[in-house]
């Protein structure tokens, strides 16, 4: 089996992000990779371990992705492919997943794995896309993937009325959820390994394809202006003795915030 | 005029109220309505269609829709907004909304966006104002596409009082079944559990209630106030709480009246999915807790100790 995975290199949100006329200020930002491919990552990991599975990897986007594709080479990850090109900047997500079914259409997968949102923009389309494009079965917010045999795997996906198990015929793409599995933290041998190992880097013109043909000079949508969110301020905060205060919080529930 | 299709929300049988306040938003804008409705055994629902706001019903009953594939329920989407040449096509916020969402607008070539909040339209230009980087930031987006495929934040738009539609039913043809995303079992939520994304209350545990004694004190609470019973991701990765009741960016996002964090530090994760929360009652041994940032009344103390006396409390209030 062959196993496609993608990773996207975010902004790390465990940071403050500060917002100054309409724009996010890159001054003191970190990049990391996003915590749902992550999961993809240990997901395809676990399948080569278990079932014999060849992974590769492909990161489009982010400026120098070395440190984020290393990562994932120590997780166990063989193979990866960085896609960097001027005219993606502007990306939406029907952008990358036209770049990635390039990329799928290249290598002959059987299974796409990918988180199944990034940080950044927590949109939750990209994946599913590109199985719409490829025109293959998809599944998304998977938490567990099973293989039945070469053509077949079973997933379970978190859905609106419970659990819904799911036969798929492969080739297929899977969004992954974080409920699936805890990343594993890479051994010192895997990281002096995943130094020395390559990267495969490419625009759309070695990609086989154009900004054309991907539409990356014509995004469906565009982020005009970034506004901070609206915080909440903290309230009344209460300490001592527990009967007094929690009498005197339900008090203001009912007659203040009226909401009991 | 804006043609705006709403996609029905419906769970184990009934109208979600989604639907009514996705609705009652594109009447308030002075666009013409319609749903689409997609399931199995529907005909008692047309009522509540109506009566939620729309002018057209697209239909798509069939029993091979009974149980959610995503091919298909995207299939019924595109042809309804084929037929009613929709602009704008809006899904509640469900798994089912998200996983059609991207499926129909790439079916429509249309441009597509999670999460929204807002949207303003002007004349033939659509912008619309959404939430990213785990709530960190809000993002106005410009669609550069006549059509526009969203999916609706939970409790973003709020249903008007006095609004209501007319019949007008259009039966859809049942799309193929998807031969090779073939769902075999649906493992349900436990029935008669409260819906999070429905309920007026919420409260949720974290990693202080501990154990399993821990989540039975609060359950308690939770019952007496008919109040939907939610988890952090500590619980749920613990064992003690399910996945579906998992509260946060990655779970369930709630909007209630009011939201009790119970034994919850507080990580972002958990705040992007409850800050929409009207009223935020937090309960804590930990002062310095981030949940308490976010918090509208704060209760520092342990939750083994304070929410008995809460129940008690609530009790003579309400009796």
């Amino acid at each position: 089996m062959k196993i496609l995975t993608t990773v996207k290199k975010v902004v790390d949100v465990e940071l403050t992000i500060r917002i100054a006329d309409g724009a996010i200020v890159e001054d003191g930002l970190q990049y990391v990779i996003n915590a749902w491919d992550e999961n993809a990552v240990e997901a395809s990991v676990q399948l080569k371990e278990n079932n014999g599975a060849e992974t590769t990897l492909v990161s489009i986007g982010g400026g120098d992705n070395t440190d984020i594709i290393r990562k994932c080479y120590a997780m166990g990850i063989e193979n990866g492919i960085h896609i960097e090109d001027p005219a993606l900047e502007k990306a939406d997500s029907s952008i990358y997943a036209k770049v990635l079914q390039k990329v799928y259409e290249k290598g002959d997968y059987d299974l796409v794995i990918t988180g199944k949102q990034a940080q950044d923009t927590d949109s939750g389309q990209t994946g599913i896309m590109l199985a719409e494009y490829l025109g293959l079965p998809c599944v998304s917010n998977v938490i567990a993937i099973e293989v039945i045999d070469e053509q077949h795997v079973k997933v379970s996906r978190l859905g609106d009325a419970g659990t819904e198990r799911v036969e798929l015929e492969l080739p297929a793409v899977v969004t992954v959820s974080d409920s699936i599995n805890e990343p594993r933290l890479p051994a010192m041998r895997g990281v002096m390994m995943a130094k020395k190992k390559k990267i495969e880097v490419m625009d759309l013109a070695a990609l086989g394809t154009s900004p054309e043909e991907v539409g990356g000079g014509a995004p469906k949508s565009e982020v005009v202006e970034f506004m901070a969110s609206k915080t909440r301020q903290s309230g009344q905060k209460f300490e001592g003795n527990a009967a007094d205060i929690t009498t005197r919080v339900v008090d203001l529930l009912v007659n203040e915030a009226k909401v009991l | 005029m804006a043609k705006i299709l709403v996609v029905a929300d419906i769970k184990q049988g009934e109208l979600k109220s989604s639907t009514a306040e996705l609705l009652s938003k594109a009447r308030a804008i002075g666009a013409e309505t319609a749903v689409v409705a997609v399931g199995s055994n529907m005909s008692s629902l047309t009522p509540d269609l109506v009566n939620a706001g729309s002018d057209t019903q697209y239909m798509a009953d069939d029993p091979g829709l009974e149980l959610f594939s995503a091919g298909p329920f995207a299939s019924c989407v595109v042809d309804a907004a084929k037929q009613f040449n929709a602009n704008l096509i809006w899904f509640g916020f469900s798994e089912s909304g998200k996983a059609a969402a991207p499926r129909v607008a790439a079916q429509l070539e249309a441009a597509c966006a999670t999460e929204i909040t807002d949207v303003v339209i002007d004349g033939e230009q659509i912008e619309i104002v959404r939430p990213a980087i785990a709530n960190k930031v809000m993002q106005r987006v410009k669609v550069n596409t006549g059509q526009l495929v969203a999916v609706v934040r939970a409790g973003a738009f709020e249903a008007a009082d006095g609004v209501t539609g007319t019949e007008n039913i259009v039966t859809l043809s049942p799309p193929p079944s998807d031969l090779k995303a073939v769902i075999k079992e649906l493992v349900s939520d436990a029935s008669g559990e409260i819906d999070l994304a429905d309920a007026d209350i919420v409260i949720s545990i974290g990693r202080g209630a501990k154990d399993q004694a821990g989540v039975d004190l609060v359950k308690e609470l939770a019952n007496d106030l008919n109040a939907g019973f939610g988890s952090s991701r500590a619980m749920v990765d613990g064992g003690f709480m399910a996945h579906n009741k998992q509260v946060g960016q990655t779970g369930k996002i709630v909007a209630p009246s009011l939201y009790m964090a119970i034994g919850i530090s507080g990580a972002i994760q958990h705040l992007a999915g409850m800050n929409g929360s009207k009223v935020i009652l937090a309960v804590n041994k930990d002062p310095e807790a981030p949940i308490f940032n976010v918090a509208d009344y704060g209760i520092v103390g342990d939750l083994f100790e304070v929410v008995p006396i809460l129940r008690e409390e609530i009790k003579k209030v309400r009796s």
